[in-house]
Parts: structure tokens; sequence; C-alpha cells
């Protein structure tokens, strides 16, 4: 269950930020091609320069998220050893890196080609076929359970490899260089662009790999927190009396559970689980989108077009999630662009606590050991993770900033 | 006779605000027979709209509800229906356009999308078909090259487009009734009149009914069979167009033609009822209209008045002296001539009027209705906000059956 929910979890960061990133930036559109509200407003927020950098920080991401296993691993891309051909990376991907790259590529597809099918029809391909993907994946990817990292080093060095074939960085995060000890915790050198580890593990790999967790526990829990944020918010907006004063009180009792003291205890009581974390951060954090969507909704429902869409008999259903979401839902943009940044940012805390994950690198984690036994100090675990998690953050707060400013009414010349 | 098509009943409708309960419409009765239109006129918060909206149970609940009253929609009450059964009634069979064309069309989707959709939820079609039928109904509203139109989004339109769409899609699926909440008042006068003649020429087409809400007298007088005037949440007079438009009874109603400008006289200072509709939550007692009532001060100055049927009244910072049946007795809708309903104790025989509810199957005839309070003059000379003579002699041509 979990590494199913795994893999269909880390799919999301590309597919997404292709979807938001792509039809604005770069869509060969004839001038006067009549554009929707929402074609023009994100068209506006991407015309701006702090959200193209922004952009272009989440897609460097997305891209070292998706292709880690091809930028920083031990195992070679292709290998000639004792005469014979082998492709060890590909051996050794699991299948969350495989559904991960489909879900891409699938992504890629459906944005550059089919051609003939509509935009939601795309995305429901793209959707399904990833989803098929997962138990595929799952029964028929199988890496070896134990590896052994250091084999290539010993056979390089043992003259039986003749040819080999790397990855730029040649490290896997979890290579803890078993065969070279004196690697343990080294400033930047020559093998080592950003140094290394307490454990001897390279830094500059860890941190490509980094990359998933920092977009999926971003994306994830906004996620979870916009979904429930939108639809709490909209009841209360769109039925308002009774049931927005029920609303209103279940936002305050969940407004005062701090976040991350739960979470502190959370992680203390069960096992240290990404998944866990969140879905307490979503299910924590939602009340500020269920607020704005209620306001919008209330603002709506006196609205001319809501009331002519009821007046043509549309179902409640319709005239909630067809005409009034999209016409309300630019604030919820806004802050879940805001809300990536905090998820990532309480991830780092919960890591630099200690109380993140393990095995799995995280720039929190990481910027953890920046501190050592004896008041030593790396300054290399604290400078390159710290840059990412700033420069993420900053980005997310540039996309957000450029949205509220393109989806304010005042500022807004919309006709 | 034939049989009424819609029959609003004691209709009342009550808001809850912060400072109590208002009720913006009470005791409202009205008929539409088909192929009728009828026209509520009032002015603004004279609760017209939500009589209107209430129809298709549109108040926003909270804070709006519907008290008392019934509408029967051929033969069946609506205020009974379920909310499933609701919405079939909804755009199938009543259809409604709203004042404000240019919000209310959603800015999000393209008009084609909009309207198929609406097609699509009444009609088993595809969405081909549905898109078909929406550049058909786009083309029967005269819109050019209704083919690209549909796939525009309404930024693009102009206001009286967009009206135009608007109407293109309460007609696309063929409604028995649609509900005009003051369909041109945002527009511009040409514009106005356009739409008003497309409304005519869609009804003679289609054979609906159209329950006209407005406060032009010029559009009634173009546009109507049957007309109520309302006033503060009461319909006070109710009769045909030609009736009304020829021996006005009640004194606001005479008000309203009075404060009409007429082309050809000079004035200075067009005539106004003097002072404001009263705000829901503070409702006169008596007769609503007494505050600002002419005749009812007139009566009360006669000379040989009782001083008993006397009362001094302070209305703002005016105080005056009124008839104390007017202050006190709400008069009710009677039938003070034949088939014309007033709501008025200073009309002739008030007292000895049967109290019914008004029930007009009358539709207009070639007929001159003048705006001018009687004069027989064909073709009006005048009319509200600058519709020029031109098109209502055009309107009432076209209105003629």
């Amino acid at each position: 269950m979990s590494s199913q929910l795994s893999a269909s979890a880390v799919a999301l960061p590309p597919s997404t930020s292709v979807a938001v990133g792509g039809p604005t930036t770069d869509s060969p559109r004839s001038p006067d091609a009549p554009r929707s509200f929402w074609r023009r407003a994100l068209g506006d927020a991407f015309a701006r320069y702090g959200a193209r950098i922004g952009a272009a920080w989440v897609i460097l991401l997305a891209f070292c998220g998706v292709f880690a296993p091809f930028i920083a691993n031990t195992h070679p891309l292709l290998l000639k050893m004792d005469g014979q051909w082998s492709m060890p990376l590909f051996r050794h991907l699991t299948p969350g890196d495989v559904v991960l790259l489909f879900a891409t590529a699938m992504a890629a597809l459906a944005y550059f080609g089919m051609r003939g099918f509509r935009p939601s029809q795309r995305l429901y391909i793209v959707v399904g076929a990833v989803l098929l993907m997962i138990p595929l994946a799952r029964w028929f990817v199988t890496p070896p359970i134990t590896v052994n990292y250091s084999q290539y080093r010993e056979a390089e060095k043992a003259g039986r490899v003749q040819y080999i074939l790397r990855t730029p960085v040649r490290y896997s995060p979890t290579d803890y260089l078993r065969d070279l000890p004196d690697r343990r915790l080294s400033p930047p050198t020559r093998h080592h662009w950003m140094g290394t580890e307490r454990d001897s593990a390279d830094v500059l790999s860890r941190m490509i790999h980094a990359a998933r967790i920092a977009l999926t526990i971003g994306f994830i829990s906004t996620g979870i927190a916009v979904a429930i944020g939108v639809v709490v918010g909209g009841l209360m907006g769109f039925y308002a009396g009774t049931v927005d004063i029920i609303g209103m009180r279940l936002i305050e009792i969940f407004e005062s559970i701090p976040t991350l003291v739960l979470l502190l205890t959370i992680v203390a009581v069960f096992e240290r689980n990404i998944y866990l974390m969140m879905a307490i951060i979503g299910l924590t954090s939602w009340t500020s989108n269920a607020r704005f969507v209620r306001a919008e909704f209330l603002r709506l429902r006196k609205q001319d077009f809501v009331q002519a869409a009821i007046a043509a008999g549309l179902p409640r259903r319709s005239v909630i999630f067809r005409h009034m979401l999209p016409n309300g839902v630019a604030p919820v943009l806004v802050s879940a662009s805001f809300g990536v940044a905090a998820a990532i940012l309480i991830e780092s805390v919960l890591s630099f606590l200690g109380l993140g994950l393990v095995q799995e690198p995280s720039w929190g984690g990481m910027l953890n050991q920046a501190r050592n036994e004896g008041g030593a100090f790396s300054w290399w675990m604290a400078i390159f993770p710290g840059t990412a998690i700033f420069l993420t953050v900053f980005a997310y707060n540039l996309i957000g900033e450029s949205l509220r400013d393109a989806l304010d009414p005042k500022l807004r010349k919309l006709d | 006779m034939a049989k009424p098509l819609l029959e609003i009943q004691d209709l009342n409708v009550a808001f809850n605000t912060e400072r109590g309960q208002v009720m913006p419409v009470r005791d409202v009765s009205l008929t539409v027979y088909p192929g009728q239109t009828v026209a509520v006129v009032g002015e603004s918060g004279s609760g017209k709209s939500v009589t209107a909206l209430s129809v298709l149970r549109l108040i926003p609940q909270p804070p709006g509800k519907i008290l008392s009253g019934r509408i029967v929609w051929q033969g069946r009450d609506l205020l009974t229906l379920s909310e499933k059964e609701m919405r079939s009634v909804r755009g199938g069979e009543i259809a409604m356009i709203f004042q404000e064309p240019m919000t209310s069309l959603n800015p999000v989707y393209t008009i084609g999308d909009q309207i198929a959709e609406a097609v699509m939820l009444h009609q088993r079609v595809t969405s081909r078909q549905a898109f078909e039928i929406a550049e058909q109904s786009l083309r029967d509203v005269g819109i050019a090259d209704a083919g690209r139109r549909l796939h525009e989004y309404p930024h693009q339109m102009s206001g009286g487009m967009r009206q135009r769409v608007m109407i293109a899609m309460a007609l696309s699926c063929k409604p028995e009734l649609l509900i005009a909440d003051e369909p041109t008042t945002a527009l511009d006068v040409t514009i106005q009149a356009q739409i008003l003649e497309l409304l005519r020429k869609l009804q003679r087409e289609n054979g609906m009914s159209i329950l006209l809400i407005t406060h032009d007298l010029g559009v009634v007088a173009e546009q109507a069979d049957v007309v109520n005037v309302m006033y503060a949440s009461r319909i006070v007079e109710s009769a045909t167009v030609e009736e009304l438009f020829d021996k006005p009874q009640h004194p606001y109603t005479e008000g309203l033609f009075r404060s009409i400008p007429k082309l050809g006289a000079y004035a200075e200072r067009l005539d106004t009822i003097p002072g404001t509709v009263p705000n829901p939550a503070r409702f006169p007692t008596g007769c609503k209209f007494h505050p600002r009532c002419p005749r009812t001060r007139a009566a009360a100055e006669e000379p040989g008045r009782d001083a008993r049927d006397v009362i001094e009244v302070t209305s703002g910072d005016e105080t005056f002296r009124v008839l104390r049946k007017c202050a006190t007795d709400e008069p009710a809708l009677r039938e003070v001539r034949p088939r014309h309903w007033g709501a008025c104790h200073l009309v002739e025989n008030f007292d000895r009027s049967p109290i019914t509810s008004p029930q007009l199957d009358h539709h207009r005839s070639v007929a001159a209705v003048a705006v001018d309070g009687g004069a027989q003059a064909p073709l009006a000379t005048a009319t509200t906000a600058g519709v020029t003579t031109q098109d209502l002699a055009g309107g009432v041509r076209e209105g003629a059956r």
C-alpha cells in the first residue's frame, strides 16, 4: 500500500509543473485566437520575470527529481566487465523510478502530441495510463534487494573493466563508500563537488535525489489542503447560513492545532513516514484555503451568471464545480503556491530536528549534519542544502506573488 | 377562456436581515396566459425582481424564504416540487434572462460551451448536435457569423451582443415562459429597441409567454398585454395595457405617468413622485403609498371633511394631513372597474368593489397605447428614456397580431 502510494505520489510533480508552466510560456498561439480567462490570467502571471525565474527553478527541480537516477548514480549506464556488456543502472531502477519516468513521458506526449484529443481527454489518458502503470511496475520491475556499490570501483581497480559509461555524478545517494573510508565528511573535492556527509554519502547526489522529496511533499500536502479547503469552503459559501456557521467553527478548531507540535507527536508515536507527514501537513493547513473559497463563493452565489446557471436548470454539482469554482479558485491558487513553500519548510524543519526520514535524502536532514559532534561546523553541509531550500521556497513565493498580482481584479486589465 | 400558464397566488416572501425580517413581496397574485406578455412595473425595491426570482425558486436561501402562497405552473405548484423536478422546469419550461448582460455569462467558458451545456441538459442530443442547436439559436437572435462567435468568450462581445447570447441561451430549449428581469435596463437605447424587437419576433415565432419585469413604462407600452404595477411589496394596480394607460386608477400609477418626459411638451423640470420608496424594513402602516400620495392629502384638505377622518402624519421632516383610513387600513386589490384592479381607498366605489384576483386573458390589439395618460392619439408621442417615437411606432406595429 505504502509503496503503491509512493509511486503515484512521486508521479505528480513533473506532470503538474508541465500543466502549469506549459501552456503559458511557450504555446505558439495566434494572437487573435480567443483566450480563456485562465489562459489570460496565467499568461499574465508568467509574463513576469519573477514567475519565470520561479518556474524555471521548479522545472529544474522537477527535472532533477524525475531523472535523478540518470544524473547521480553509482551504477554505470553501460559497462563492459570481463568482456561482458551490461546496463547495471537500468537493472537497479526501482518501480517508483519507472512510474515517474513513464508519467513524465506520458505528460510530454500529451502536451506535444495527442492533437486529436481535447485537453480534458488528454488529462484522463495520462492519469489512466499512469494508474495502470503503477501495478505493472510493481510486478515487473524487480531491482536486486542487496546492492553492492563498491563492486564497480573494485573491478575498475582490478583492471577487469574494459568500458564504462557513468552518470554525471558518480555516486548514488545511499552509496556510503565502504571501500573508501578516507572520504568521510570531506569538504568539496575533485571527486565530490559538494563534499560528503558524515557517513561518506555524496552531498550533490543526495541533493539531487532530495528534490523528489521536496517537490512531492510540497505538492501532495498542498494538494490535500486545497482539495479539503475547496470542498469545505465551497459548501460553506454555497449554502451559507447554518452550514457556514458549522464550517467556520470547524475551521477554528483546525486552526487551533499547532502543525509542528502535532507532527512531532505523530513522528514520535508512529514510524517516520513521509506520507503520514504529508497527510498531517495537508490536514492542518486547509483552513486558509477554505476561508478563501468561502469568501469567493459568498460573493459568487449572488452573481448573475451563477443565478443564470441555476435558472438554466443546471444541477448543483455543475453550478458549484463548473461555474463557481473556476471563478473563485484564484485566491486558492495563490495561497497554494505559498503553501507548497511552507510545506517544504516544515519538512526541512522536521528533518533538521532529526525527526525526518532516515534513509531517504532530504535537504533539512542534510542541514542537520552541518553541526557535528564537538561543535565542528561543516560549511558545505550548511551552504548547499540551505541554498536549495531557500531557492525553492523563494521560487514558489515568486510564482505565488505573480499569480496574486495577475489575478487581482484591481490590477487586472482584462477589459 | 384559455387555461392560465402560470398563476402566482398570494405569494409572500421574507428575507431575514440583521434588523429583523423584511417582506419584499406580500400577497402578490398574478396570472400569465399562453402567448401573453405580462409586465410587472415598479421602482427599485418594489419587489418585482424578487417576485420573478420566486417563480424559479432562485431566491437565495438563506436569507430569503417563501413564506406562503402558490406558484401554479401548468397545474403543478412549483413551491412543492423537489429540487430535482424543479431543475427540469428551470431552463426547460421556464427560462430567465437577467438585467446585467455583462455579468450573466460565465467569463471562463465560450458562449458555445454555455449554450450547449444548457441544451444537453434538457434535450437528448449529442454534444455535436447541441453545438448545432447553439449555433442556430445564435443565428435566431441575429448574431452574425454565429459559427465563429460560438467559440468566443463573453469578454469579446458587447453588452447588446451578450444580451442576445443570453436570450439565445434562454430560448435554445424552447421554453413556454420567459422571465425577463429588466432585459434592457443596462443597454443603451438603440440596443434596447433592438432587443425588444427581437423578443417580440421570437415570441411571435415560438408562441411563448413573457413575464416582463421592468421599471420602464416605455417598454411596457411597447411590449405588454397586461400590466401589474408594484409598489412597496404589493401589486397596487393591474389591468390590460390599454386600460391602464387610458384610465390609471392608483395615484402611484398616475405619478409614474406624470414623471415621464413628453416629446413636444416643454417643462423646466420633470414631475416626480415626492419622497422615495420606503425601506422594506420600515414600511409605513396602512396604504404604503400614503406618505407620498397627493390624492389623500388633497382629500384631507377638502372642505367639509369630518375631522375624525383625518390624521396628521410625519414623513421625513414633513408633517401633513392624510385620511385616517389611508394611514391605518391597507387597501386590498379590488376590481374597481371591469377587468381593472386597483388598491386605493380613494378610487370611486372602492369599498363596494369585489376583492378578486386579477385574471386577464388579454392580448393587445393593433392599438394605440399612449403613455401620455389617456390621449387617444395612436402611436404614442412619448416614452421614457429616449426610445424614439420611431421605435415605438415600429414597435406597436410589430406587436400587432
